[in-house]
């Protein structure tokens, strides 16, 4: 072989300046902007910035919503914004994705505010962190290439491993942070194997050239009908790590240590915003990249989707902490969430409707969920489910708040959840094959198991005594108010008006570029 | 044909870091397989870049060469934090979460 | 037909949920505002919603609906909010209305423990607009939601105001309902995609009276029978149907007073309004199959909770096997998808609400005064306290059936039916059943006047002879109390009042081919499913 024509010389690559579309770029330029801007303020002002810090990252989500909105206002007239050959699209799904993730960033910023100030931690840091986190799931959100996916999913992951380690004395956070630390950087590297494999079968990055050699032979260009044994390992390592980016079953098992070591704004963070970066990714792959492919990763998920669901809902049965509990059952939403992607060859619109309907109401309930969970081991100091015992008796307004966010998270109407799961019935329904059928049978029995330990909880809040007859109130700072109203209020209106949020996240296939 | 060789010797590193990660117990070692299946990816990145002709391969290369930089500089910096509350560096004995 | 009057059954489902949210601004401490609002809200509703559905509801087309309103709702999935009511439903409708406002005035100064009237209160206005809005629902995805709304008040009734072992009850109740409702979902579902006109286009709807319309046809018989099979799961365990019921007896002794005569005055009757509305009109040809499995349950249930009661030693779990055994003639009614059946079944929903909600008002009365209800230590209530005493009496009465009495119209015209099944269902296993059945009323008289000498007649026991708190009913008790009564034997004096509202809808809902006759049914070319079987041919 002639190795001297991949070299790049300069007569055969000249560089051509690409066209950027700075009003499609501005929600990540703000974004960078505002990280930078926090680091800065703290190496001027030192101490003098701390109380600071957390309003101006907020701030900084909140100004970056507006290019957003005036995106999202312009796209019925240009359509998808085209960036770098592909490599960079901005559509629909990553307009409302990219919503979500800045939306739940706002959130937990706000569960942050005290708990960081108050503890003994690094402030200015940990809020330039978590804007780079974000900063990396917002560039996810448009990332059609192999490339970008990579570095957007190690823009998002590094900082978080960073966040779990944050209470630097506490063993159980070191632990969490090493396990979360470990096996993040084992997935990517699957992943980047994969990834590997799949540019060599292609020779390309960009997804929509991914999926159309995938589809064809490279050689004679002739349609596959099946795969070849390559690029089928191909897409089950790339799926594979992202399949612990989500914590699908059987690669879970670092979320239960890692959700319950690291500090608990940031366990709401990877439960939620880190866990949705890794379906959007899941999402942009397969129904861009893979799309041709049905035959290979339908199998595999409906595979990861099961084992996620039984799993982890038989493992959340017998949880007695309650972080702990939320992670399994965190494991079994996944398995809810990778549902439609096992027949998404079939009925693509409807599957990645329901999967955008789901991410965005399972961040509203699960981070309210952690809302709350904080709340209420400001007076406990502790995450046992004992803790909830009696919540009702002198805290009314928490044990309201946290029964809405059980009942959506199992699913019950009128509340955020059930609609959620409805729509996964109604895409795995649609396809109607065998298969699809038993997957629908296992959602419904899982609905029910899982009912079993959310009702658990909400028992305990309501019918049970507090410990030691406690019954001094809890005092709730006002952030913290605030991030548990906004939650409270997106879960019920997603469950009552469910029209109208589905209006937005009924999206089209996701533009290619 | 070459491009067989470069993907063979890709593969056995791939495996043996999976291997190392799987077993080893010294967070040390455990970060250089990890590096290993990095640079099996690098291998496999560059082998086919050239294969197919486009310099797409080589710069996916550098890209992972520098995240796994970062990611390493992490990775230490995770262990050294430990090794300072634990004074020891085996993974086997950071397990106190459980349930 | 009337087109200004759209927004009554909109008013009616939601204006408890806006009294409840009323309710939740107001500090927990001013108990007597809140009663005064819950009274207001059920009670206005109850008078305001009555007249008005008496006057303008159009009794002379009661089998079509009526109060029509349809607007878009959930547009991707095409489901749309349309509410409607009709004959069949009227009845239910009227029901929940009454019932409501009767609890509110019985707990008026004995909550039980942990007291909390305010809580209290919005669960009953909660579950006021799931009851009402699951009647009144013609959309499938609305029903479903309706139908789990009623869930959650429920299960806090249960879990929070409970006796010892509610933890268990409550979550049970939840599961097994939860269960259904999911398969139930499941079959929505695949209604909505398998639904084709005879062009083969796809019908897309969730509307109950376009897939009633549609009636089942194209569709493969395995579909059908899924389907139907599905829905069976979620009707039948909130019926509860045999072997479904064991959640019934755990939830009705655990629950607080109130809380029963909900269940069993309303909650109970989802589950069978659900087959009469949506399952036998959309699937008559898969109803046909599951005919006799489910007349089978049907008796099973009626002589097994039969006999459960005589097995009982608690009052209440008691009652609560006699639901079992009464909603089993109900079941059996439905079963033989005639009207003459389904129309008895209307009739039985209404009188097991009002006979089974004395009974458990009473029980709940006996439970404040003794502080137990066990049957063997009981006795003596009408030495001790008489009013009480013959009002227990009345109602063991209406409920075993006595002539006269609302019970009776429920459950004769039940077995009375089974002896001519509609077409395609089997006349020999139907009059089978028919002969169970009416042993099972005898081992009803059995049971109930058992109940009624063990406590009302006799002396005291020696415990309670003396007890100063044993008391005749007050006149909070009377005033819950007393309409019920008398609907009892109004009813069973003109049972025409609900039999002929509900007549027209039953025959509209089910389909010709079920109930047409000789040349009638010759005319109709009716699939192989329906054709005639002739007692012992």
């Amino acid at each position: 072989m002639d190795f001297s024509a991949a070299l790049p010389v300069a007569d055969v690559v000249a560089f051509n300046r690409p066209a950027i579309d700075w009003h499609a770029a501005s929600p990540e330029l703000i974004l960078l902007g505002f990280g930078a801007l926090l680091t800065l303020v703290d190496v001027i002002f030192l101490d003098r910035a701390k109380q600071y810090t957390a309003a101006l990252a907020g701030i900084g989500l909140l100004v970056t919503m507006v290019p957003i909105l005036t995106l999202a206002n312009d796209m019925s007239e240009t359509g998808p914004r085209v960036m770098f050959d592909g490599a960079y699209v901005i559509d629909e799904f990553s307009l409302i994705m990219k919503a979500i993730f800045i939306l739940s960033g706002y959130v937990v910023i706000l569960l942050s505010t005290n708990y960081i100030a108050e503890g003994d931690y690094w402030e200015s840091e940990y809020y330039g962190l978590m804007l780079s986190a974000i900063l990396g799931m917002v560039v996810m959100a448009s990332s059609r290439d192999l490339i970008s996916i990579f570095v957007a999913f190690e823009l998002l992951s590094i900082p978080s491993y960073m966040l779990a380690t944050w209470k630097k004395r506490s063993l159980e956070s070191n632990e969490a942070g090493l396990k979360y630390y470990l096996m993040g950087v084992f997935a990517s590297a699957i992943m980047l194997y994969g990834m590997s494999l799949l540019f060599g079968a292609s020779g390309e990055t960009i997804l929509t050239k991914v999926n159309a050699s995938l589809s064809s032979d490279p050689l004679t260009g002739e349609s596959l009908s099946s795969s070849t044994p390559v690029l089928t390992l191909a897409v089950i390592f790339v799926i594979v790590g992202f399949a612990f980016k989500v914590s699908a079953a059987p690669f879970h098992n670092w979320a239960p240590d890692t959700y319950s070591g690291a500090p608990i704004p940031v366990t709401a963070f990877l439960a939620v915003a880190s866990k949705i970066a890794g379906f959007v990714a899941l999402v942009q792959l397969v129904f861009v990249g893979f799309y041709a492919r049905a035959d290979v990763f339908q199998p595999l998920m409906w595979i990861l989707a099961a084992a996620s669901m039984i799993i982890g809902n038989l493992i959340a049965l017998r949880q007695t902490d309650i972080v702990r509990l939320m992670a399994y059952s965190g494991v079994a939403q996944a398995g809810f969430i990778l549902a439609p992607l096992a027949v998404a060859g079939d009925v693509g619109d409807q599957a990645l409707a329901s999967i955008v309907s789901y991410l965005a109401i399972y961040a509203a309930m699960n981070l309210g969920a952690f809302a709350v969970i904080l709340a209420a081991a400001r007076k406990t100091g502790s995450t046992s489910i004992e803790s909830m015992n009696g919540l009702f008796s002198y805290a009314p307004g928490l044990a309201v708040a946290m029964t809405i966010f059980m009942f959506a998270l199992a699913g019950i109407p009128p509340l955020g959840g059930w609609f959620a799961k409805f729509q996964i019935f109604f895409a795995v329904v649609e396809q109607g094959g065998t298969w699809a059928i038993i997957l629908g049978v296992l959602l419904a029995v899982n609905s029910v198991i899982a009912l079993y330990y959310y009702a658990s909880v909400a028992r305990r809040i309501w019918a049970d005594q507090a410990p030691d007859g406690d019954l001094t109130p809890i005092r709730i700072p006002p952030s913290l108010g605030a991030a548990l109203v906004l939650t409270v209020v997106a879960t019920l209106v997603f469950g009552f008006l469910p029209g109208a949020v589905s209006q937005f996240t009924d999206v089209g296939l996701i533009a290619g570029g | 044909m070459l491009l067989n060789q470069f993907l063979l010797l890709a593969a056995v590193l791939f495996c043996l870091g999976v291997y190392g990660v799987i077993t080893r117990k010294n967070g040390v070692m455990v970060l250089m397989s990890i590096e290993m299946i990095l640079n099996a990816v690098n291998i496999n990145l560059v082998a086919f870049g050239a294969f197919n002709g486009t310099p797409i391969g080589s710069v996916f290369a550098l890209f992972v060469i520098a995240v796994a930089a970062a990611e390493v500089g992490i990775g230490l910096a995770i262990v050294l934090l430990i090794y300072r509350n634990k004074k020891s560096i085996d993974f086997s004995e950071v397990d106190i979460l459980k349930g | 037909m009337n087109y200004d009057n759209d927004w009554f059954l909109s008013v009616l489902t939601f204006t408890p949920l806006v009294g409840a949210l009323v309710m939740m601004l107001i500090p927990k401490a001013d108990e007597a505002f809140h009663k005064a609002i819950a009274l207001a809200v059920s009670g206005g509703l109850f008078l305001f919603g009555t007249f008005y559905l008496l006057t303008e509801f159009d009794f002379d087309n009661s089998g079509e609906m009526q109060f029509n309103f349809d607007t878009n709702w959930i547009s991707v999935i095409n489901s749309r909010y349309i509410v409607g009511i009709d004959g069949m439903a009227l009845p239910l409708v009227l029901l929940t209305l009454l019932v409501v406002p009767l609890c509110v005035i019985y707990s008026w100064n004995h909550f039980p423990e942990p007291a909390n009237p305010k809580a209290m209160l919005i669960l009953i206005l909660i579950l006021e607009t799931g009851m009402i809005g699951t009647f009144v629902a013609e959309d499938l995805i609305l029903f479903f939601v309706f139908f789990e709304v009623v869930l959650l008040p429920m299960f806090f009734m249960i879990a929070v105001w409970g006796g010892p072992d509610r933890r268990y009850a409550s979550l049970k109740f939840f599961l097994y309902t939860l269960f259904g409702s999911a398969l139930m979902i499941l079959a929505f579902l695949s209604l909505f995609f398998l639904a084709e006109d005879s062009a083969g286009n796809s019908l897309r709807t969730f509307d109950i009276q376009a897939l009633t319309e549609w009636g089942g046809a194209n569709l493969t018989r395995t579909a059908g029978l899924l389907i139907f099979g599905g829905m069976f799961m979620g009707f039948g365990i909130k019926v509860p149907m045999f072997p479904f019921h064991t959640w019934l007896p755990d939830a009705h002794t655990q629950a607080p007073t109130v809380g029963s005569v909900i269940l069993a005055a309303v909650l109970l009757k989802l589950g069978t309004y659900g087959f009469i509305r949506i399952a036998i009109p959309i699937l008559p040809q898969a109803a046909v199959v599951w005919a006799p499995w489910i007349g089978l349950l049907a008796v099973i249930g009626i002589i097994y909770g039969a006999l459960g009661c005589l097995a009982q030693t608690d009052m209440k779990r008691l009652i609560a096997f006699s639901s079992v055994s009464h909603m089993g003639f109900v079941m059996l009614g439905i079963a033989t998808l005639t009207t003459f059946g389904i129309n008895a079944a209307v009739f039985g929903m209404v009188a097991h609400g009002l006979i089974t909600g004395i009974l458990f008002f009473v029980a709940g009365s006996v439970k404040d005064r003794y502080h137990t209800l066990e049957i063997k230590r009981l006795g003596g209530l009408l030495i001790q306290a008489p009013r009480m005493g013959w009002i227990l009496g009345f109602a063991t009465m209406a409920s075993l059936g006595l002539p006269g009495l609302a019970g009776f119209w429920g459950e004769f015209p039940a077995i009375l039916a089974a002896y001519n099944p509609a077409n395609g269902v089997s006349e020999t296993i139907f009059r089978t059943y028919m002969v169970i059945a009416a042993v099972g009323t005898v081992l009803a008289a059995g049971y109930l006047l058992w109940l009624l000498q063990r406590t009302a007649f006799g002396e005291p026991s020696e415990e309670f002879a003396n007890d100063p708190e044993i008391v005749d009913a007050n006149k909070f008790e009377y005033v819950a109390w007393a309409p019920m009564l008398v609907l009892i034997v109004v009813l069973g004096i003109f049972p025409n009042l609900i039999f002929k509202t509900s007549d027209a809808a039953v025959e509209k809902s089910l389909h010709p081919c079920l109930i047409a006759e000789g040349d009638d049914l010759a005319a109709l070319d009716c699939p192989a499913v329906f054709d005639v079987e002739v007692a012992g041919g």
